[in-house]
């Protein structure tokens, strides 16, 4: 069983949001309004934030990429009183839309703002997705339930699943997953696909191989919140 | 006694005073009964299950899944893409995801974040179904497109646009963001029609610091290789208010390479940023040198000064290829391009003006890059050159990871006639002219988008009122509600690129050239049509389409079949159509072409000496640069910029885009007046404050964004905002710069200014 | 004492007046949460940041009243201190409603209420790592311990013996449990403290006298019921020594969260945009409240007390409000550094009409339950015939001689 991981080279990083734009055509994530964006009800699997610190001249911004950071240690998981957020074997925090109640604890328990609730039904004409779902008898262990399209309705809650449906596919068909530093990727989330600067990887930490262990081994990293003890897996190399 | 009342058995009490003839017991007796019988109901039913079944799919809905390669179009760079269609059983098919295309080695198969948004391109709902004639209303700002257009058919659209058409001096071609390929047509058009007033509105951004270069190289087709197929890779790029990764094109290539530079090759490329905005570029280069707006030019030169007084460059170079190498040095070295003298003008210290030449001189190859804010001035074409000059003082022309001259495939030819007419067409400058002379009374408009691009663009201004004019007759090819098409005459639907047939030759960068396909991911929807469609049958109506029809060229004629046959005749030299396209037998056809790799130093300029040309006539003007934050009456400047997800084809109608516009101030669905935090102040604005924002020429609100990374006494306000016509997810959507700016040329380019007006700013 | 118990008439025009208010709210109720189902939660205050909203506070609310109540009753059915018997009844009838109203609250907040049972009917087998999991089975279980409670006391059953204490002590885990709801979460430090629980307890104990003293006294007033003056200053009395407890608990918790370096959490909740609803807690829910009720004078004075008692009450909403709305609306520390724009703004918190209503209607519903329950069974003691009688039929003499002793 994979454990898998994403590890964001933030020197790379150039803040064009490609990888939230896949995200949403990927997932099928609705769009705001400026209503909702004012309200902040509008729903983002992924985010880029932008941190400022120093004065004129001398001034930093940095640029960071926010996916969920599939915790080893989750917060969420830790307060769903229903069990619809879970934690795969390989290490991918879930979403059990069928299971969720919309209490919105996990939100209140994130600290890292993954999570969007929805706060209305979303129109059905816009968001028609034939494709999906597209499993027939997943064997990846400890998955329960079906995702959440192609219809999404209003008082769940949803967040990144690191592609998970990608990577379920991939398993199946026998394909690889994961990034290769030499640029032969196998199976990507579409995050990291999308990537144009390469700034991002995914793979399995607990194959000295993969690209991702081996870019921890070279380069120093950062986790976000580190405080917090929640071991993220989202894994950040500074500039 | 209370025994009394406890051991009474369950006897009802008539008498009790609210007339219920039920006791207490029986009462609590029967909830508490009917509560457990729902109770075990509902138990039974919803019984708590370990482990709930996957749930599969049964019946079988998607048909086909098919990966389509075709190319962007919501920028000038046209990536190579796959897009992901399905097909379901039920005869429904959905375009579901945009990808980038790994057949292209232009951009290491990457698309930028703007190619995502294609989804929202091809399904936006304010695109146009029908041909529409103006039937009434006014034209521009209050365009009600319900009521002031009426659908007709295309024959009647055709009919009427044609017949409208009689005079070829008369009219002004419009050209927004087209394909390559309806790029050659409609120059064809142009050329088949009898007029050379083309208007290439990509244009009004890069003619200056086209224009510079030329006047170096005598070429039009320089571009920044950053890598070399080999892996050689620039090793300082020196910035001059370029936006490398947020809007120069090729962005999709900018972003991979720099990837690439930054970490992925073995010397770390150094990046210095001039900007006097804290950009996206200069936040993620190595320094931001914040400048005055305008001193580009100058700093080049003071630069070149250092480089030239302390004998940096290279001298195999300059002796054996270029050409006025004594004036530029001499004129270089002057006092007056001393880094102590334009530091006065620039902001940025001496100092840090040598270390910077010093730096650039002895990476090599390093690379000069400009960038539209520093040549969209009076003086821009000059400010383009001083830079550009820089790259052959340290020998980066022509060589690899510095400048290369893109090459490009053999199209097949069309008919000529003779007429003059240049790849960008005329100059915005003639352009205007024609239009304020009344030379030109109408316009056909190709996915233009002018009137949100020019200055002084506001209500009332001369643009709008121009175009408002009943006698001004302007016909618009586009797919979308837009700004231009409020004040058309006529609007025939062109269909989106994702639904639409053609070729994209690979803008300046790679050096090698590529061509990628264009082809249909799905039907054009309702009745729009291909462009390409559109004029194929208005030069049939006109009697012109021979244009079109070269001889052998296998162009049936059929309009309904003429876009892919255009696009397979002119690939036909280089590539076969069949090898090209999609199909169910060819599924895995890339749909990219590459040419022969790059080969350096061949130094075929088109200069008339044959040489690399430093021109240093009037290079003085370079001086002239207004300091910000002085004067009283319009003591800031203002600059504009354009973010990345700014979609260049002129909608901006796309939500996606839009709830993410500014990354580095966390904002959605507007722009903001960005300004330094001191300047803020003494102003009397704070963050969040909605202000107005004053220039000669007009004013516009917006909300304050008070941040450090600014030069002080500058105002930036990001582009792409500020619609009005363009459907429920722009309009009315934070403000236009373009209305405050009043209306400069640049001598030699034509190009308008955009940064040299200066404003004053108040809290609404 | 032998205290006679005897439901009031409820033919009055003011009584039906009342009920009938009362129902148009609880329809109001109805409607607007039937609509914020149907149209989904933005027409709520909530949001991604402040995701919990008015419904949450009242839930915390009234958990905290429900177990306060149980507070007087076992002063009764407990302690067996006899004087405060009058109102025995009433306060565990209040703690049965309030325990149901938190119970409608919290259901109702839910973005998919259709599935409320999984947090009753799971027990062990939902998250037992999540409070909300564990607080399902001591809810359901504080429920049912409630509703035999009140049997047996209306009864005037010997089982109150044994009954009373476990439910008061279940009450405490209750209200402990719904601390640990907020006091366990380290992501929002405002919330995050070990004495959330405690303080929840205390804070219940303090509110649940309080409001059963106001309500009571109220009740006992308007159906011109014998009231025992002495009993409502001793109540008060009792009322201090509470709010004392919650004081030090509350000033020791935000103290240890004060002390350097980290406190920018702390300086939010009382110095930030939300500071009004903190310092509304301190000066309603105990400041003012001792004043009175410290004070020689005015302790005395029923009206002052149960004037105290009502501002307690409110002060103590405050209380709830100040851990919910500050603890969610601080922006997360995602990076060091200003985060831009709406991902480093604090969550906002519109009062917005269907959520209003909503709150309004399930308060309005518990206040209807409780008007009726007056009228249906024997919660107040039976007017006296003496100095206190009112004029009523001869019906009031015969249950006095009947049923209902204790």
């Amino acid at each position: 069983m994979a454990n898998w991981s994403m590890v964001i080279d933030l020197d790379k990083c150039v803040g064009c949001q490609a990888c939230s734009l896949a995200c949403k055509a990927e997932n099928n994530v609705p769009h705001g309004s400026p209503y909702e964006h004012k309200r902040h009800h509008d729903i983002f699997w992924h985010k880029v934030i932008a941190a400022w610190e120093g004065e004129y001249p001398a001034v930093n911004t940095q640029i960071i990429p926010m996916p969920c950071m599939h915790c080893e240690h989750p917060p969420c998981v830790n307060v769903c009183p229903s069990k619809a957020t879970y934690k795969r074997g390989d290490g991918i925090v879930m979403q059990n839309f069928r299971r969720c109640l919309g209490c919105r604890y996990c939100i209140v328990a994130c600290p890292y703002g993954a999570r969007s609730f929805n706060f209305k039904d979303q129109a059905d004409e816009e968001y028609q997705r034939p494709d999906l779902p597209k499993d027939l008898g997943l064997s990846n262990e400890g998955h329960i339930g079906p995702w959440p399209y192609p219809h999404r309705t209003r008082g769940v809650v949803e967040k990144c699943t690191y592609c998970f449906h990608r990577i379920d596919q991939a398993l199946e068909d026998g394909e690889e997953v994961g990034s290769k530093l030499d640029g032969h990727h196998g199976v990507l989330p579409a995050c990291v696909e999308a990537c144009p600067t390469e700034a991002r990887y995914f793979g399995d930490l607990d194959d000295p191989e993969s690209a991702v262990s081996k870019l921890l081994a070279s380069r120093s990293f950062i986790k976000l919140r580190e405080e917090m003890l929640t071991s993220p897996k989202t894994i950040y190399l500074p500039r | 006694m209370s025994q009394a009342a406890t051991d009474k058995p369950n006897s009802p009490e008539p008498k009790r005073s609210n007339g219920f003839k039920i006791s207490r017991r029986a009462f609590l007796g029967v909830s508490g009964g009917v509560a457990a019988a729902v109770l075990a109901v509902v138990l039974a039913l919803k019984r708590p299950k370990l482990a709930e079944p996957v749930e599969t799919q049964t019946d079988k809905v998607v048909a086909a899944d098919d990966l389509i390669s075709t190319s962007c179009l919501n920028c000038p760079t046209r990536c190579a893409i796959q897009v992901r269609r399905v097909q379901t059983t039920a005869g429904k098919t959905k375009v579901v995801k945009i990808s980038g295309n790994p057949a292209s080695t232009y951009s290491e198969g990457k698309c930028c974040s703007r190619s995502h948004v294609g989804l929202q391109v091809l399904y936006n709902p304010d695109r146009f179904q029908t041909p529409l004639k103006r039937v009434g209303g006014t034209k521009g700002r209050d365009v009600n497109y319900d009521a002031d257009f009426a659908p007709v058919s295309w024959e009647t659209a055709l009919q009427d646009v044609a017949s409208k058409l009689t005079s070829p001096e008369k009219l002004l071609i419009l050209q927004g963001l087209n394909t390559t390929s309806n790029e050659d047509l409609i120059r064809q058009f142009a050329l088949a029609y009898g007029t050379r007033n083309l208007f290439d509105e990509e244009g009004l951004e890069t003619a200056a610091d086209r224009e510079g270069k030329m006047l170096a190289d005598g070429r039009s087709n320089s571009g920044y290789e950053m890598v070399s197929e080999d892996g050689i890779s620039t090793k300082y790029i020196l910035a001059f208010s370029s936006g490398i990764v947020e809007s120069e094109r090729p962005l999709a290539r900018n972003l991979r390479l720099w990837g690439k530079i930054r970490r992925e090759l073995p010397n770390k490329t150094r990046v210095v940023s001039f900007d006097p905005r804290y950009s996206v570029t200069a936040s993620r280069a190595d320094e931001w040198l914040p400048i005055n707006p305008g001193s580009e030019g100058a700093l080049a030169m003071a630069i070149a000064h250092v480089i030239l007084s302390e004998g940096l460059y290279d001298t195999d170079f300059v002796n054996d290829h270029t050409d006025g190498f004594n004036d530029f040095s001499t004129l270089a070295r002057t006092r007056r391009f001393s880094p102590e003298s334009v530091s006065g003008i620039s902001g940025v210290p001496a100092d840090t003006i040598r270390r910077v030449a010093r730096e650039f001189a002895q990476s090599r190859p390093a690379v000069a890059w400009s960038g539209e804010a520093a040549t969209s001035w009076p003086y821009g074409t000059l400010a383009s050159h001083a830079i550009y000059c820089l790259n052959a003082l340290v020998g980066s022309i022509d060589v690899p990871g510095g400048i290369v001259y893109q090459q490009y495939p053999d199209y097949q030819p069309m008919p000529t006639s003779g007429l003059p007419i240049t790849e960008t067409g005329i100059t915005f400058r003639e352009m205007a002219d024609l239009l304020r002379d009344g030379a030109v009374n109408a316009a056909i408009g190709f996915s233009s988008n002018l009137i949100m691009s020019v200055p002084e663009s506001r209500e009332d201004g001369r643009w709008d009122e121009l175009l408002k004019n009943d006698n001004f007759f302007y016909v618009h090819v586009g797919p979308a509600k837009s700004e231009m098409a409020a004040y058309a005459d006529y609007i025939l639907p062109a269909c989106t690129y994702l639904e639409d047939w053609g070729y994209e030759s690979a803008i300046p960068g790679s050096g090698y050239a590529e061509v990628r396909i264009k082809q249909p991911v799905i039907a054009p929807r309702d009745e729009s049509r291909p462009t390409a469609r559109t004029v194929f049958d208005l030069a049939t109506i006109l009697g012109r389409r021979d244009f079109f029809l070269p001889p052998s060229s296998g162009i049936s004629g059929d309009s309904k079949e003429f876009p892919e046959e255009f696009a397979a005749y002119r690939t036909s030299l280089f590539i076969a159509w069949s090898d090209f396209r999609w199909s169910e037998s060819k599924k895995d056809n890339t749909g990219v072409w590459k040419g022969s790799s790059y080969s350096y130093r061949n130094y075929a300029f088109g200069t008339p000496s044959g040489k690399f040309e430093f021109h240093s006539s009037h290079l003085e003007y370079l001086l002239n640069v207004g300091l910000p934050g002085e004067g009283t009456d319009y003591p800031l400047e203002l600059a504009i910029y354009r973010p990345v997800l700014e979609i260049r084809s002129g909608s901006q109608n796309f939500p996606w885009a839009q709830e993410m516009y500014l990354v580095m101030h966390g904002r959605g669905w507007r722009n903001l007046v960005e300004i330094n935090r001191e300047t803020a102040h003494e102003h009397g604005v704070g963050e969040g404050d909605e202000v107005v924002i004053e220039s000669p020429y007009g004013e516009i609100e917006g909300e304050a964004r008070v941040v450090e990374g600014m030069q002080p006494g500058v105002v930036a306000i990001a582009t792409g905002q500020g619609h009005f016509a363009s459907g429920e997810f722009a309009d009315g959507m934070g403000c236009n710069p373009m209305d405050v700016i009043g209306t400069e040329y640049d001598e030699e380019s034509g190009q308008p200014s955009f940064f040299s007006t200066r404003v004053r700013i108040r809290k609404a | 004492m032998q205290v006679s118990f005897a439901p009031v008439k409820g033919n009055s025009r003011n009584y039906n007046i009342l009920v009938g208010v009362l129902i148009g709210l609880v329809a109001a109720g109805v409607a607007a949460w039937g609509i914020a189902y149907a149209y989904g939660f933005r027409l709520w205050g909530v949001n991604n940041s402040v995701t919990w909203g008015q419904l949450i506070t009242v839930d915390f609310f009234f958990i905290g009243l429900s177990a306060g109540s149980l507070v007087v009753s076992s002063l009764v059915y407990v302690f067996g201190q006899e004087k405060y018997k009058p109102i025995g009844r009433m306060a565990v009838y209040m703690g049965l409603l309030l325990m149901m109203g938190a119970m409608f609250t919290v259901i109702s907040d839910l973005g998919r209420p259709e599935k409320c049972w999984r947090l009753f009917m799971y027990f062990y087998l939902s998250n037992m790592k999540s409070m909300f999991g564990i607080n399902g089975i001591f809810y359901a279980g504080y429920i049912l311990l409630l509703g035999t409670y009140l049997v047996a006391a209306l009864s005037g059953s010997k089982l109150t013996k044994f009954i009373a204490p476990v439910a008061v002590l279940w009450a405490m885990l209750v209200h402990m449990g719904t601390g640990a709801i907020v006091g366990f979460i380290e992501t929002r430090h405002v919330m995050y403290s070990p004495m959330k629980p405690i303080e929840f307890v205390s804070a219940a104990f303090a509110s649940g006298l309080a409001l059963v003293t106001f309500l009571s006294y109220l009740t006992l007033r308007i159906t011109k019921r014998p009231i025992n003056k002495d009993m409502f200053v001793s109540l008060g009395k009792l009322l201090v020594v509470l709010i004392l407890i919650l004081m030090v608990l509350v000033a020791v918790d935000k103290l240890t969260h004060f002390y350097p370096p980290k406190r920018e959490a702390i300086m939010f909740l009382i110095a930030g945009p939300w500071a009004w609803i903190f310092w509304l807690q301190v000066i309603l829910g105990y400041f003012i409240p001792l004043g009175i009720l410290c004070n020689p004078w005015l302790r005395k004075k029923v009206g002052w007390v149960i004037a105290a008692c009502a501002i307690c009450v409110v002060g103590i909403f405050f209380e709830r409000a100040a851990i919910i709305f500050p603890g969610l609306s601080q922006p997360l520390e995602y990076y060091p550094g200003e985060i831009a724009g709406i991902w480093g703004a604090r969550g906002g918190f519109p009062i917005m009409p269907a959520e209003t209503f909503q709150t309004l209607g399930i308060v309005a519903l518990l206040g209807v339950l409780f008007v009726l329950g007056l009228k249906f069974m024997d919660l107040t003691p039976a007017p006296d015939e003496g100095e206190h009688a009112e004029a009523g039929p001869a019906e009031q003499a015969a249950p006095a001689a009947e049923g209902g002793q204790t």
